[in-house]
């Protein structure tokens, strides 16, 4: 069970990562935040549950496809050009391990939680996710984050664990990526030609997969301001309170035009029930518009339902993951909105 | 290749040379013969090989050698003071909250940490705590008492 042989360069700056990634292209080279992703992956696979973290594993040929998994169409992938199937294979032989690993922990410009002018939140990509879990500020203005932070593994996993290693691996059960679609948060990719900014919930493209390219790194997630009657809420289900990815996990974000008034605005994300973290657009068609109430309310629920596309894993059915669906955007919403109502 | 990582563990500084794909908890149970830090999974899942890092309880076994580097590093050994088991070690002694004891390093670290970070736990801030640290032998009762009970000793 030791790590298989690598080299890990060790970068000052943050330019300097992106030559190493781009400079290393052909023998194989991966960025190194936290490791609790990664350095699992790289293990030799004892518990096959943990096998398919490793994002070779989706397209490795020699693989033994136990699942496959409809995928949104992307003009910007080609490999998902046309939509369709992406084959996962769960058990099987991997990838090679890369030759190389670009280790950040030097690179002290990516940590932090920043207010910024505009009222909105920037939190760099290396920031770990107890600093998360305990930032006033993050738990007050954007709660379905903090809850997000709760959640996720153990305390000792959140000590170590990163936000950018959690988003950047596109798991769909990421317990932070799901809170980060749901609040409208925005990635700032930066590579060698330059820095780009995409909303969250484009980046994944599949489970572990994303429109991430070969010499960018993740450099900070930004939050936008909370604007007056809003609120966020996460749930995880799972079936331990620690060290458990989860079954669904739902995040709501909501606004109301005024005091107990229709909803102005409403982003509801779906985590472990696609390839993806889901953002529920029927939700918004649902519920924009509308006076809260709890006919309007499961409208809703229903609404986020229809947009759930699970499958059958160990961890719950598919029939299973659709009524928790309902049930947690249901309940989440009215949290949120007692949210609302309790801040004033 | 080999390459250079200093760190200080338990107050004393070594320099070393280690092969990248090292982990920390390789460093310390073989470069050091520091064995109190046990290695049971070696993917995070069970907290055994908790140490602090730069103060922060850290699994050892997914953090490389390398990441260490410049770092202080707190483990088990260094916990008794002047030869004698310190507060909260003699606290699992005297609460019975060590059986077959390969929890123990991990567990005494990671409550270490919480006892630095609050003076007061309440019994479900100690439970979520030690919520990533497994002891299959005691039930975890014994071990929250002991913590409690560390907490209220200001003697
Ligand atoms: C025991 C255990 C329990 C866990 N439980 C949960 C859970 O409940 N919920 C959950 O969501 N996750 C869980 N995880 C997974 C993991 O802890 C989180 O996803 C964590 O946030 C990953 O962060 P990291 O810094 O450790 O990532 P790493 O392992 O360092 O990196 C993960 C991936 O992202 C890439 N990457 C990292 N940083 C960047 C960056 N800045 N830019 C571009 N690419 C980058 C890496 O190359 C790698 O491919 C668990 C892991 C373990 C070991
Ligand atoms: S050996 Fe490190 S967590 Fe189990
Ligand atoms: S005392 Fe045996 S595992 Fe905890």
């Amino acid at each position: 069970m030791i790590l298989p042989r690598f080299d890990v360069l060790v970068p000052e700056t943050v330019d300097e990562a992106c030559t190493m990634l781009s400079d290393h292209a052909d023998e194989g080279v991966r960025l190194l935040a936290g490791g609790t992703d990664l350095l699992v992956d790289l293990r030799r696979p004892i518990i096959p549950q943990h096998v398919p973290r490793c994002d070779g594993c989706t397209t490795h040929p020699e693989g033994r496809v136990l699942s496959t998994i409809e995928c949104a169409p992307s003009d910007s992938d080609p490999l998902m050009a046309s939509g369709g199937s992406i084959r996962t294979a769960l058990e099987g032989p991997r990838h090679a391990a890369p030759a190389f690993l670009v280790s950040l922990h030097k690179l002290d410009q990516l940590r932090g939680i920043e207010r910024l002018a505009d009222g909105g939140l920037r939190i760099g990509a290396l920031t770990s996710i107890s600093e998360i879990e305990r930032s006033p500020d993050v738990r007050e203005g954007w709660t379905a984050l903090a809850e997000g932070a709760d959640s996720l593994g153990s305390p000792l996993v959140r000590n170590r664990g990163t936000l950018g290693g959690n988003i950047a691996n596109a798991r769909p059960a990421a317990d932070m990526a799901v809170p980060t679609i749901a609040l409208g948060g925005t990635l700032t990719l930066k590579g060698s030609s330059g820095t780009c900014d995409i909303p969250a919930k484009d980046f994944p493209r599949g489970p572990g997969l994303s429109v991430i390219k070969q010499d960018e790194i993740l450099t900070d997630i930004h939050y936008p301001s909370p604007v007056p009657y809003s609120g966020s809420a996460y749930y995880k289900l799972a079936n331990r309170k620690a060290l458990e990815i989860s079954t669904v996990g739902v995040a709501v974000w909501l606004a109301l035009k005024e005091p107990g008034g229709p909803v102005a605005d409403v982003q509801v994300a779906l985590g472990a029930v696609g390839p993806v973290p889901i953002l529920a657009e029927s939700v918004r068609e649902a519920l924009i518009g509308k006076v809260p109430n709890e006919k309007t309310l499961l409208q809703a629920a229903q609404a986020a339902r229809g947009d759930a596309r699970p499958i059958d894993d160990h961890r719950g059915s598919a029939w299973y993951r659709v009524q928790m669906v309902e049930q947690l955007t249901l309940r989440l919403l009215r949290t949120v909105l007692k949210r609302i109502r309790d801040s004033k | 290749m080999k390459k250079i990582v200093s760190v200080t563990v338990n107050g004393v500084l070594h320099e070393l040379a280690i092969e990248p794909r090292r982990t920390l908890l390789e460093l310390l149970r073989e470069d050091l013969g520091l064995t109190g830090t046990k290695k049971g999974c070696g993917i995070g899942d069970c907290g055994t090989c908790t140490v602090l890092l730069d103060g922060v309880a850290t699994f050892s076994c997914l953090t490389l050698a390398i990441q260490a580097d410049g770092c202080s590093v707190e483990t088990v050994e260094g916990l008794a003071e002047d030869g004698k088991l310190n507060r909260l070690q003699q606290a699992f002694v005297d609460h019975g909250a060590i059986q077959c004891g390969f929890c123990s390093p991990g567990m005494l670290m990671t409550a270490t940490e919480l006892l630095r970070r609050s003076d007061n736990p309440n019994e479900q801030d100690i439970r979520r705590a030690i919520s990533g640290n497994l002891c299959r032998c005691t039930g975890y009762q014994k071990i929250v008492e002991a913590i409690k009970a560390a907490s209220e000793d200001t003697s």
